[in-house]
This record gives structure tokens, C-alpha cells and sequence, in this order.
């Protein structure tokens, strides 16, 4: 909370943001100049890229769906960014209109932007915060308010832990997470790997690089990102490629197979103590 | 409901020659939702975007065969448009998907006659998605603008809210609070700091952090700082000296710790500065309180000693001081009577009043532990005589004071040391005070007494020695002596008296009478009486063993006479030795019987057929009275009598000794020290004495070849 209200908040739209540059990539246009043109030197860097972020896109529905049918009915989408087409709340309230959901993120656009679209949803919230800050964020207002910590929770991290570099922990924190969670709490995670496209993406994270913005990737591999499941039994299929994860049709692969396994795709389930 | 399984559908095969229109619309549908699907993103399911697509294909076809089409055709086209992102990969989906299968529709046949229709209902429905796509690009435009209105008046609002509460902090703070910029200028200071330092806040804004620091200090503050901004320390804390307008130092704690920014990279410092003053302060507050008593205000004994010893540092020796040492008489009695209460508001009365009879003088009013107070005066040539000021303060005392209706009148007794020499230290001075204040509550109330110097030195050496002999017991300093008591008409030995005698390290020993005084003051009188009377009955048990059956004389203290437990003690140590009572002769001083348990245990004792002696006999009339009323076997003559005797005749004791005999008593005398005085005694009737003349106290070897010897 001292952070929050220490850090001065520029809101600086000369300095691209991920969340924004991947609403672009998804066709929105809840974006600014700085982010389509990052987007489209991703796109060139990495042909076919647009194909990745709609499958992680088509994925979310999925795992959304998919939590709902095990009976959770309150989510915790953190690194939400812009929510633009087919978010949590619409596709979890659609299943159950019961559904609770809050998005976190740390941008203050995002932020704003989830606040004007959600007005008017008492089930579904924003919360300002940084991830690296569990307790901070499962305490808040916004949390406590919508979400029971004794029910079960989908907790969605979704193309979010490659943006926190290994000095901030991911796996401590994501122990952190899971430690407050109710037995049979789901957590979806989607982490963009150079297993399989390393050369490429390497040209695209460059581009982030020298864009100035202040998300940077750190690429992690199958075993790092299973790490990130510590506690959890992964349910089936695992961890494969984002496209790869229970699909249901065809919007839900590519038809490039890099992109398929450009991402990385799983679900752990928190057992029964 | 779950998602129908597309993947595993296959698209049957439209067979021109059965058309189904029904069918071939639901393929068609079908296979615009399979393609769809795999380009953009939508926020349906398969399943629903299949239902979705149908109805739209249904409406367009139905606009297809209407008159114009194109206005329902644009409506498909806006409805396509709402579905989604779906931007030219929709748009190129749908008119590769439409424009192919609309012409192979049923309905639609023959093409020729319908390829007009569909080609326009296709441009009507790409204008109308166009159209739609537009408003929906330029609402989501509208919407980031908004988005990005409201994020900066966030920003704003938590900046001024974080402002707002940093000034409420800051301004309510008693401690200075400084954002430091990283090049170490202020960016804000507050209120606190700038009284601190003696500049406005507004000077200080701007300002380098290390121009304010001391120059001998700011290489350490430097340093933290260093360690701060590499993520060493997240907090630095140094004692500080900070350089105020004037060019005095401030003595301050200066705590540091990092702001971090968005990028959570060092922003800011933020200095928290402890004003060393302020604690000062409070210090002084603190020593206040520690140096007063709570109840009358007046300062404490401490506080009093610290001041009589400045006083006697600065003192004017022409008129030296006055110390006063006071004691509310009766103030047990009126905290017993009245309660608590009522004694702590005489005690302030009191305070108020002493002030009030000191207020034209040079002087300081304390208040001591319980109801003392102490005054110290510092004369002057208008100074009043001491008795004047001790009357003054009686009179202002004596009141009355009336506490919950009933009327008090306090009276103090005083102890003074008037114009002390320069060498005494002030914890003497005060003691010299007490121990005059001790005198005075030992005469008359509302006394006063004048220090003494050689009686204090008297007291003094004995209650040191008082304090001593309860180890110096443990530590068998103490001993027991023998003494002959002999026949007069003989010289034959009668009998033995047994004596303490404590053999100091390095120092005369104490003899017999003293050891009684002193154990008198301590209370080991008691313990240390029954351990002679056993001693000694076990010695003479052990001589009579020998064949020398001598009867023991054993004195005893007016403490000891009074004691309930007297007649079991002596019982205990009569079964512990074997001594039988014939062979013991108790004293008992005279002046002991005043208290009646005292006479009931000598009568106890009497009865018990031990022999009873009244010790320290003077022939005055408790003497006289004593011998007549109580059952004794004997009296033993003071020795300051014998003396008396010596030197004017002793006409009155030769009178006053046949009553003595009348009653039944043999006759003792103590402390005969010429065959003269002892002839005297025999002649006037006594049987037996003791004395310098007969053999003085000896260990008990000596005593036994004195036996022999008879």
C-alpha cells in the first residue's frame, strides 16, 4: 500500500506498454501509435505472432470454461492488461453469471481502462497493484470484497510470469500465491518459452528491448515453467503448447505449429491438504 | 452445455442434385464459423458462433431476396461487425467464404439470375461491416482516450492524495521530514525541519541536503547514502549535526530510507530528522519527574542533595548554611485515624507552609521519603536565629488544617545542622541532620535539636559495630568469658557469671555490656542470649562433671526479660544440656520489670526453681518495690553504686540493705575492686561478689585452675 501511494504514476504514452501492444496483435484498438508500432515490428521480427496472441486469447476461454465446469465461480486474473474482447468476466459470467472476478495489473492505463469498462458490474473488479506483491493484493479491498480465500479461486496468470525477471522469484512468489489459496483452487499459466522458436523470438524481444518499455522478457523453459506449478498436480494435458491444451476448434490452434508451441499452456490444481 | 465437437465434423457434401435448402444454409454456416474462428477473436464458443453466423447468413439471404437488398445486407454486415475483432482477416474470410457459397445455395439458382443480387448484397453487407468497424475502431479510440483522461487523473489524484497526506503528516509531525532528490537537493521539506534548522520551508526547497550537514559529518551521510542507493541498506540511521541559519549546530538522528519510482528504481530519498533538542526536552521532563515528588511538587531527596552540594560549592562563609531536617509528628496516626488521604493532603499543607515561612530567604524546600522534609538555608546577615525559624514553622503548622471537616494541627519535630564546617560532603551533612532529628523525636514532640558532632561520632561508631556483630556471630567473633563470684567471707569461688566478649580483628575487644547494647539495636539479642546461657550451661555441666559443681549466673537483657518465648528458651536449653534450674541464677536489670511480661517471667522462672536475680540493684524505689513484690533470690549491687559507696560512705544503701536481707534476698555485689570496699559489703550484709578484685573474665581453662586452686 506505501508503494502505491509513494510512486509517482506517469502516465507516459510515449513509452509503449505490452498490454496495449497486445490488444494491437489481437486487432483491438485500445492503443496508442507507440504500441501498433511495436506491435507491427513484432509482427515482422516474427511472422505469424498475431496467431500466437489470438490462440493464448482463445486459450483464456478455454480455461475459463474450463475452471467454471470444476465449480469455481471467483477469479483472480492478475496481469489482466487491457481486457478487450473475450475477457474473464464476460466469459465466466456468461457460464455463471454468479461469477466474481478481479483483474490486477500494474499499469495504470490498464487499470483505468478495466475501471471504465467494468462500471456498472458489481461482480468483477480492478485492483492497481504489483504481482510481486501477494499478500498486498489478496488482502486488498477489491479482493476481499469480491472473492471468498476458503472457496476455490482460478487464479490466471496469462502471458504474465515471462515479464518478471527470476531476481523477483516468480516461483517463491507463485508459492506465496498458491499457499493462500483454498484446496481445489485452480492456477492457468501461459509463459512464453524459446524452446522451440528461440532464434525468432529472439529478434522480437529485441524489439521490446529497445522500445524503452518497461516490461522485459525473461524466457523460461518447459522444466521453469513447471516450477512455477510447485505444489500443484497439473492437470491433463500438462504443460504443452499453448494450442495444444484441450482444444475444442479450430480458432482454438494455429495453423503455424510454431506458434502453437510458442507459448506454453497449463493448469495446476491445488490439492486437499 | 459443452462445446459441439467441430473438429470431428465433417461437412457433408451438398449434393446439386436434391437441393435441402435448410441443410445447405446450416453447411454453409458452419463452415463461415470454422474458418472465422481459426483468424480472429471471438468471445463465443464455437457452438454459439455457429448459431450466431447462421442467423446472420439467414438475414442475409432474406435481404438477398428483398427489394433493394442493400440496406438489410449493410445491417448483416454491422451485426458481423459487433461480433468481435474480427478487422480484414474477418472481412476476407467472410467475402471468400459468402461469395463462393451464397452462389452454390439453393435458393440462389439459377447463379446468373441471383450473381447480381449477391455481388451487390455482398458490397451492401462489406459497407455496413466497414461502417460498423469504423464506430467500433473510433469508440474504442474514444474509449483509450477516456482511459488514458482517467489514468492521468488517477495518477493526479493519488499524487495529490499522496501530497495531501504527506503534508498532513509532515505539517502534524513534530520530526522534520525531507524528500531528497538522488542529487541530494530538497524537494520538500517540512514545517519541523525548518524550525529546526531556522529557515522557511520554502528557503530550504532546492537546497542541498550536504550544505545543511555539518562538513565533519557529511562524508557518513554521504556513505549511507551510497549504501542506500545500491540496495545495501534499505534504511540508514546516524546521529547527525546539522547546520542551522544562524551557523549553530543542531544535534539531530537523521534517518534515511530510498523511494522507489514506477520502475522501482530509486526515486527519492525520504529523511525523517529526530530533533536532538526536543528530546532534550523531553529528557528534561523525564528528569523532572524524577526529580520531584509527585504528591506536594516539592523536589525529591535526590534533587535536595544535588542542590545542598552547588550550595555548598557557592556558599558565602561568612554565613554558612542552615540545614533543616523535619518529621510531622503524628502523621502515623492521622493516616491511621483519617486514611491515606487525609495524610497526603497534610503533607502538602505542609510543603505549602514550609515554603511560605522560607519564602524571603535563599532556601530549598524537599520532600524526604515518607513525612520528612528537609530545608536547606543559605544565611545572610538578615537570616532569623534557627529557634526563630523552627518556631515560625511550628506556629504556621500547629493550623488547624482542616481535613473533610476535622480540624488537624501538625507539629515537627526537627533536626538542625547550623553552619556546618566546609569539609563535611552533603551525604554527611544530611546524615548529621537525621541523626539530630532522631534526638529530637526522642525527647518531647515538636522538638528541635542541634547537630553534636562528638555525640553523633559516639552514635555513629556504635551503630556500625551494631550492624557488624550479627556476623561477626556467624563468624565466631564472639565468645563466652568466665568470671568468679566469690564468697566474701572467704574468697572461696561461689560461683561463675558468664560474659560475652567479641574479639574484633585489628580492634579492642568488646566487653560484656557493650555486646548486650549493641545486640539490643539489632534485634540479636535474642538468639545471641540463648547461645550463652546454652554455652555456659554446657561448660558447667562438663566442670561438674570434673567434680567442680559451681552454680552459672547468666544476665539478662531487658529485651530478652520481655520475651514471650523467654521461659521455652530456657526450658529447651536446660533439657539440651542437662543443667538442672537450681544450678542457674537468671538477672533481670530492674528496670526491665516496668513491663509487666518481663515480672510474669520472672515469677515463671521462680517457680520453675530457677534461681532469679535482680541485676543493676541501685536501691532506688523500683529496686526496693521490686525486691519486695517479685520472688527473687538475690540482687546484685551496681557497681556504680559500689563506687558511690566508695567515695561518700554509702550511708543510705547501708540502710536500705536490711530490708533487702528482710525480704529474703542474699546480697550480690558487682564490681569490687579493693579488699576495702569489699570488707565494707561483707560487714553490711552481702554474702557474695564479683570484681577486678576477685579475678576479672577469663576463657574457661583459666576459671578451671581457679577451681583447683580452692
Amino acid at each position: 500500500m506505501a508503494q502505491r501511494e509513494w510512486v509517482p504514476l506517469d502516465v507516459d504514452v510515449s513509452v509503449p506498454s505490452m498490454a496495449r501492444t497486445y490488444d494491437f496483435m489481437l486487432g483491438g484498438a485500445h492503443n496508442f501509435a507507440v504500441d501498433r508500432e511495436v506491435g507491427e515490428r513484432i509482427e515482422r521480427a516474427m511472422p505469424g505472432l498475431r496467431n500466437a496472441a489470438r490462440v493464448n486469447r482463445a486459450f483464456l476461454g478455454r480455461v475459463v470454461r474450463f475452471m467454471a465446469d470444476q465449480g469455481i465461480r471467483q477469479f483472480l486474473d492478475i496481469g489482466s492488461g487491457i481486457p478487450t474482447v473475450a475477457n474473464v468476466h464476460e466469459v465466466a459470467q456468461a457460464r455463471d453469471p454468479e461469477c466474481r472476478v478481479v483483474y490486477v495489473d500494474r499499469d495504470p492505463v490498464a487499470v483505468a481502462h478495466s475501471e471504465l469498462i467494468l462500471a456498472g458490474n458489481d461482480r468483477a473488479a480492478v485492483l492497481h497493484a504489483d504481482m510481486r506483491d501477494p499478500e498486498g493484493i489478496l488482502s486488498s479491498p477489491e479482493v476481499r470484497g469480491l472473492i471468498d480465500l476458503d472457496q476455490p479461486v482460478g487464479l490466471l496468470m496469462l502471458l504474465m510470469l515471462h515479464w518478471v525477471p527470476d531476481e523477483s522469484d516468480p516461483v517463491g512468489l507463485m508459492a506465496r500465491y498458491c499457499a493462500a489459496l483454498a484446496p481445489g483452487s485452480h492456477l492457468a499459466i501461459t509463459h512464453v518459452s524459446g524452446d522451440h522458436q528461440g532464434e525468432k523470438l529472439s529478434e522480437a524481444t529485441d524489439v521490446i528491448k529497445r522500445s524503452n518499455s518497461p516490461d522485459q522478457v525473461t524466457l523460461r523453459t518447459h522444466a521453469q515453467v513447471t516450477a512455477l506449478f510447485a505444489g500443484l498436480e497439473l492437470v491433463e494435458p500438462g504443460l504443452v503448447g499453448c494450442g495444444e491444451w484441450r482444444p475444442r476448434g479450430p480458432g482454438d490452434i494455429a495453423g503455424e505449429p510454431g506458434m502453437n508451441m510458442l507459448v506454453y499452456a497449463g493448469v495446476g490444481r491445488k490439492p486437499s491438504a | 452445455m459443452p462445446d459441439m465437437p467441430e473438429l470431428t465434423n465433417r461437412e457433408p457434401d451438398g449434393t446439386p442434385e436434391r437441393p435441402d435448402p435448410d441443410r445447405a444454409r446450416a453447411a454453409l454456416a458452419r463452415k463461415w464459423a470454422y474458418l472465422l474462428s481459426g483468424v480472429v477473436v471471438l468471445p463465443l464458443t464455437s457452438h454459439d458462433l455457429g448459431q450466431e453466423l447462421r442467423g446472420l447468413l439467414d438475414a442475409l439471404c432474406a435481404a438477398l431476396l428483398a427489394e433493394p437488398p442493400t440496406r438489410a445486407a449493410e445491417e448483416v454486415g454491422e451485426r458481423l461487425a459487433a461480433l468481435g475483432y474480427l478487422g480484414e482477416a474477418g472481412l476476407r474470410c467472410t467475402t471468400e467464404v459468402l461469395g463462393k457459397g451464397l452462389l452454390a445455395l439453393p435458393e440462389f439458382q439459377p447463379v446468373e439470375r441471383f450473381a447480381a443480387r449477391v455481388l451487390v448484397g455482398m458490397g451492401a453487407l462489406t459497407t455496413g461491416y466497414l461502417a460498423a468497424d469504423r464506430r467500433a475502431l473510433l469508440a474504442q479510440q474514444e474509449h483509450m482516450h477516456l482511459t488514458l483522461l482517467k489514468a492521468v487523473r488517477d495518477a493526479k489524484w493519488h499524487l495529490k492524495e499522496s501530497e495531501a497526506r504527506f503534508a498532513e503528516v509532515s505539517t502534524l509531525s513534530a520530526n522534520g521530514i525531507m524528500i531528497v532528490g538522488l542529487d541530494g537537493r530538497l524537494i520538500q521539506a517540512n514545517a519541523a525541519i525548518g524550525e529546526i534548522l531556522d529557515y522557511s520551508p520554502a528557503e530550504l526547497t532546492g537546497t542541498s541536503l550536504y550544505d545543511l550537514v555539518h562538513p565533519d559529518s557529511a562524508a557518513s551521510l554521504r556513505e549511507g547514502v551510497l549504501a542506500l542507493l545500491d540496495g545495501k541498506r534499505d534504511r540508514i540511521r546516524q546521529s547527525q549535526s546539522l547546520l542551522r541559519k544562524d551557523g549553530e549546530v543542531a544535534r539531530i538522528s537523521l534517518t534515511a530510507s530510498v523511494l522507489p519510482g514506477a520502475d522501482n528504481r530509486p526515486s527519492h530519498l525520504v529523511a525523517v530528522v529526530e530533533d536532538g533538542t526536543e528530546l532534550m526536552l523531553l529528557q528534561g521532563e523525564l528528569r523532572r519527574q524524577a526529580l520531584h515528588d509527585v504528591l506536594t511538587g516539592l523536589p525529591n531527596r535526590q534533587f535536595f542533595g544535588t542542590h545542598l552540594e552547588s550550595v555548598l560549592r557557592r556558599v558565602d562563609p561568612a554565613y554558612g548554611i542552615t540545614l533543616f531536617q523535619l518529621d510531622i509528628d503524628a502523621f502515623g496516626l492521622v493516616c491511621h485515624s483519617l486514611g491515606r488521604r487525609a495524610g497526603e493532603r497534610l503533607l502538602v499543607h505542609v510543603a505549602q507552609q514550609l515554603r511560605a515561612v522560607l519564602a524571603d530567604e535563599t532556601a530549598m524546600v524537599a520532600r524526604f521519603d515518607g513525612d520528612e522534609f528537609g530545608v536547606v538555608l543559605e544565611n545572610s546577615a538578615t537570616t532569623p536565629a534557627v529557634e526563630t525559624i523552627v518556631a515560625a514553622i511550628n506556629r504556621e503548622l500547629a493550623g488547624p488544617f482542616y481535613v473533610d471537616g476535622v480540624g488537624l494541627s501538625a507539629v515537627a519535630s526537627v533536626g538542625v545542622v547550623h553552619r556546618p564546617s566546609g569539609d563535611l560532603d552533603p551525604a554527611e551533612l544530611l546524615r548529621a541532620a537525621d541523626a539530630a532529628l532522631r534526638r529530637a523525636k526522642n525527647g518531647r514532640r515538636g522538638q528541635w535539636e542541634l547537630f553534636h558532632p562528638d555525640q553523633d561520632a559516639r552514635d555513629r561508631r556504635a551503630a556500625a559495630l551494631a550492624v557488624g556483630m550479627p556476623g561477626a556471630f556467624e563468624q565466631g567473633e564472639i565468645s563466652v568469658r568466665y568470671r568468679p563470684v566469690v564468697h566474701l567471707a572467704d574468697g572461696t569461688v561461689a560461683g561463675v557469671e558468664a560474659l560475652l566478649r567479641w574479639d574484633r580483628p585489628d580492634a579492642d575487644p568488646v566487653p560484656h555490656d557493650a555486646c548486650l547494647d549493641l545486640a539490643e539495636r539489632t534485634g540479636l539479642t535474642l538468639p545471641l542470649g540463648e547461645w550463652l546461657l546454652r554455652v555456659a550451661g554446657g561448660q558447667v555441666q562438663w566442670w561438674r562433671q570434673r567434680g567442680f559443681d559451681v552454680p552459672l549466673a547468666v544476665g539478662i537483657t531487658a529485651y530478652q526479660a520481655a520475651d514471650a518465648d523467654l521461659v521455652s528458651r530456657v526450658v529447651r536449653v536446660l533439657g539440651d544440656t542437662g543443667l538442672l534450674p537450681n544450678q542457674v541464677v537468671l538477672g533481670v536489670p530492674v528496670r526491665a520489670l516496668a513491663v509487666p511480661e518481663a515480672a510474669e517471667n520472672l515469677t515463671v522462672l521462680h517457680d520453675m526453681g530457677i534461681g532469679t536475680a535482680l541485676d543493676d540493684f541501685d536501691f532506688g524505689p523500683d529496686a526496693m518495690a521490686a525486691v519486695e513484690d517479685l520472688p527473687v533470690c538475690c540482687v546484685r549491687v551496681a557497681s556504680r553504686v559500689v563506687r558511690r559507696q566508695a567515695t561518700t560512705g554509702g550511708a543510705v544503701v547501708g540502710a536500705l540493705l536490711p530490708i533487702v536481707l528482710g525480704a529474703g534476698a542474699t546480697v550480690i555485689v558487682d564490681g569490687v575492686a579493693t579488699d576495702t570496699e569489699a570488707a565494707w559489703w561483707r560487714a553490711a550484709g552481702a554474702s557474695t561478689a564479683t570484681g577486678e578484685h576477685f579475678g576479672s573474665a577469663c576463657p574457661p581453662g583459666d576459671i578451671l585452675a581457679r577451681f583447683a586452686s580452692d
